[in-house]
């Protein structure tokens, strides 16, 4: 199978890295693509469940932009719904009809939302839902579950990091994953001040497998939350609308009082959204949050029809359904060749690794032949699977993954 | 934790360890220790203990008490200690009295030496000899302060408690220097060398990169992106040590 070669990414990367920090920042940065080298680093056109990058490299994309490509990209649907609106307004100095329609429609459609709010990323929300809970209860301690990411404000990064300081982290309270012991602990080390617990609905940290919440931990964390007076925070931002339309909660049968959302809400136009229950709508009203961009009339346009297609064709179950096919696959692929392929996580977004090196470097060897050879595979972060991924682009996968198995087998034996 | 007690730490157990390989691989040093016999105990008063030992031209230098020192050199505080290391301060010897010409003559050869290969200006690096023993020196001290902010600094301590366990290993291509960390239920142990398999690996293209990388020159992402630095393994455990190699100028910068 020919493999991909990537001059003009690597030229672009250059330029790149002499006029912006560290060439490609943030999530994009590749510097978690391992090896570096397999990896195109621009982007030249998408359509679909593809992208080819600047050296006409195509791929089938497993990371849909890390979450936002839901539908597929350039979604006719979606864009002329988006196209539509700018005609008529987008950033004007009032907000478009079209705000009330997405938040009444978000208020139909998600099962604890009394109201939507809307900003640009899953962090401006995530940042809001903090201020609320605080705002409500006059208390200032946020519980978090250590490895869960809900951003880049200072508060949602790991202490230490280049530019957080301390200060940053002294009203954060770190408990682990489905241990509600750590949250009693926590309650009762910190009586009368936690503010709020935020958290995903199921563990999906980097570099590490998924893992689902034990039987009856989110009722408890639930409860816990309701008898302490502390506001229970989902942050759905990447699992929204991939697991369930209403909800992840409702998928995982709890009731938080402020959900995130992001990501899948609008097939990649820059819309995010923090929905509620009454009880907190008065808090939410008082806190002062906002940004240039908010109000823009477009991504609403374009979240309004992708959160309807997306229910229309009942894409959750839909992309599960594609997400087990195309890993039980790769499974058995991975099998043929004396290997265990690990999946954990939602088969719209799982987190895949080969058991038979701890380190992992024999599994980024074969998510850089398979991303060389036309399958967009990352080996540290969970992959995401859209509506758009053919029948076709899943047995295209499969032989690629098969080719890619072969070629770490010659390496590794 | 106390800034002046961690940089303490960092001082006689990050920087000093490469007394060890400055006798190896500097001829004028190795010249000069070659007949030494000694050994210095520095007891810091609420602050690190630590040694340095000198025999038929090999250095061994290690945390905690040395059976019988030549020469015990005490330090008021961790403060007195790096004041010390910044040439603003002298011990007070409690034991070696006779040995004074060596503390004020000899010894300080070796630190100063090391001083000059730690401290490089962009002239020094153009020679490749100075070059290499600048990045084995500032790899090993990098290494070494990891392992101690890790057991010291709150922020790399919180990292240090929850990494997963195995050898992160930092090597420059294709032969060396390396230095690796062993970390283990929460604790950690800097080594210098070349680790077998490692959990995780950070390499280095070359010599140059890696003093590039290491005197803050070029950016890890951007070098990674470049192809001149190569991750491996656990992505985990290297995005810790990188939040914690950024801390160690804070203390040594």
């Amino acid at each position: 199978m020919k493999t991909y070669t990537y001059k003009k990414s690597s030229a672009l990367f250059k330029r790149a890295a002499q006029v912006i920090p560290c060439g490609i920042y943030g999530h994009m940065s590749p510097s978690p693509y391992v090896p570096a080298m397999n990896y195109p680093f621009y982007a030249a056109r998408a359509k679909g469940a593809k992208f080819w990058d600047v050296d006409g490299n195509e791929y089938i994309d497993y990371m849909c932009a890390y979450g936002p490509m839901v539908l597929g990209y350039n979604h006719p649907g979606v864009d002329a719904a988006a196209q539509k609106q700018l005609k008529s307004c987008n950033c004007v100095t009032e907000p478009a009809p079209v705000m009330v329609e997405l938040a009444e429609y978000l208020v139909d459609l998600i099962e604890i939302a009394d109201w939507a709010f809307f900003a640009k990323n899953g962090g401006d929300v995530t940042s809001y839902a903090i201020m609320v809970a605080r705002a409500a209860t006059g208390r200032k301690k946020i519980v978090l579950v250590r490895g869960g990411y809900h951003g880049v404000a200072p508060w949602a990064q790991a202490p230490g990091h280049p530019g957080v300081i301390e200060e940053d982290h002294a009203n954060i309270v770190y408990v682990d994953w489905n241990d509600i012991e750590s949250f009693e602990r926590a309650i009762s080390e910190n009586r009368g001040q936690i503010a709020g617990f935020m958290a995903t609905p199921y563990h999906h940290p980097t570099f590490d497998d998924s893992a689902f919440p034990a039987e009856g931990y989110w009722q408890k964390i639930e409860a816990l939350c309701n008898k302490e007076g502390i506001v229970l925070i989902i942050d759905d931002v990447r699992c929204g609308f991939r697991i369930d339309m209403a909800g992840s909660a409702k998928y995982f049968g709890f009731k938080p009082d402020l959900a995130c959302y992001c990501k899948a809400i609008a097939n990649g136009y820059p819309i995010s959204a923090l929905v509620g229950t009454e009880a907190l709508k008065t808090y939410a009203a008082k806190v002062f949050h906002t940004g240039s961009y908010w109000f823009s009339a477009e991504p609403m346009a374009a979240a309004l029809a992708t959160l309807k297609e997306l229910k229309r064709i009942n894409a959750p179950a839909l992309m599960n359904k594609k997400g087990k096919k195309l890993l039980d696959g790769l499974v058995d692929i991975a099998r043929t060749h004396g290997y265990t392929l690990k999946v954990s996580g939602m088969p719209s977004m799982p987190y895949l690794r080969i058991t038979d090196d701890e380190s992992l470097m024999l599994h980024q060897d074969w998510c850089g032949e398979a991303t060389r050879r036309g399958a967009f595979f990352t080996s540290h972060h969970n992959w995401f699977v859209s509506t758009a991924h053919t029948d076709a682009d899943i047995k295209k996968t499969w032989n690629i993954a098969d080719d890619a198995f072969k070629a770490v087998k010659k390496q590794y034996g | 934790m106390d800034r002046e007690y961690i940089k303490a730490h960092l001082n006689l157990h990050a920087v000093f360890v490469n007394l060890e390989d400055l006798v190896l691989y500097d001829e004028e040093i190795a010249a000069i220790v070659k007949n030494w016999n000694v050994s210095l105990q520095f007891i810091v008063r609420n602050g690190p203990r630590a040694y340095v030992a000198i025999h038929d031209g090999r250095c061994t230098v290690g945390r905690g008490r040395y059976k019988n020192p030549s020469v015990v050199l005490y330090f008021f505080s961790p403060a007195h200690l790096n004041k010390m290391f910044d040439g603003k301060a002298n011990p007070v010897i409690l034991k070696g009295f006779t040995r004074l010409g060596f503390l004020l003559k000899d010894f300080p050869k070796l630190t100063k030496r090391l001083e000059y290969y730690l401290k490089p200006t962009p002239e020094l690096l153009k020679n490749s000899a100075y070059l290499a023993l600048n990045t084995r020196f500032t790899l090993t001290t990098a290494v070494f302060a990891i392992g101690e902010l890790g057991k010291y600094d709150d922020a790399c301590k919180n990292a240090t408690s929850h990494m997963r366990d195995g050898v992160a290993l930092m090597k420059v291509l294709p032969g060396g220097p390396a230095a690796h960390l062993e970390f283990s239920h929460g604790a950690v142990v800097a080594r210098k060398g070349d680790a077998e398999k490692p959990m995780s690996a950070i390499f280095f293209k070359n010599i140059k990169v890696a003093s590039e990388v290491l005197n803050q020159k070029l950016d890890s992402f951007t070098g990674v992106a470049s192809g001149l630095i190569m991750p491996r393994g656990q992505i985990g455990m290297i995005e810790s040590i990188d939040m914690m190699l950024d801390r160690v100028p804070a203390y040594l910068g």
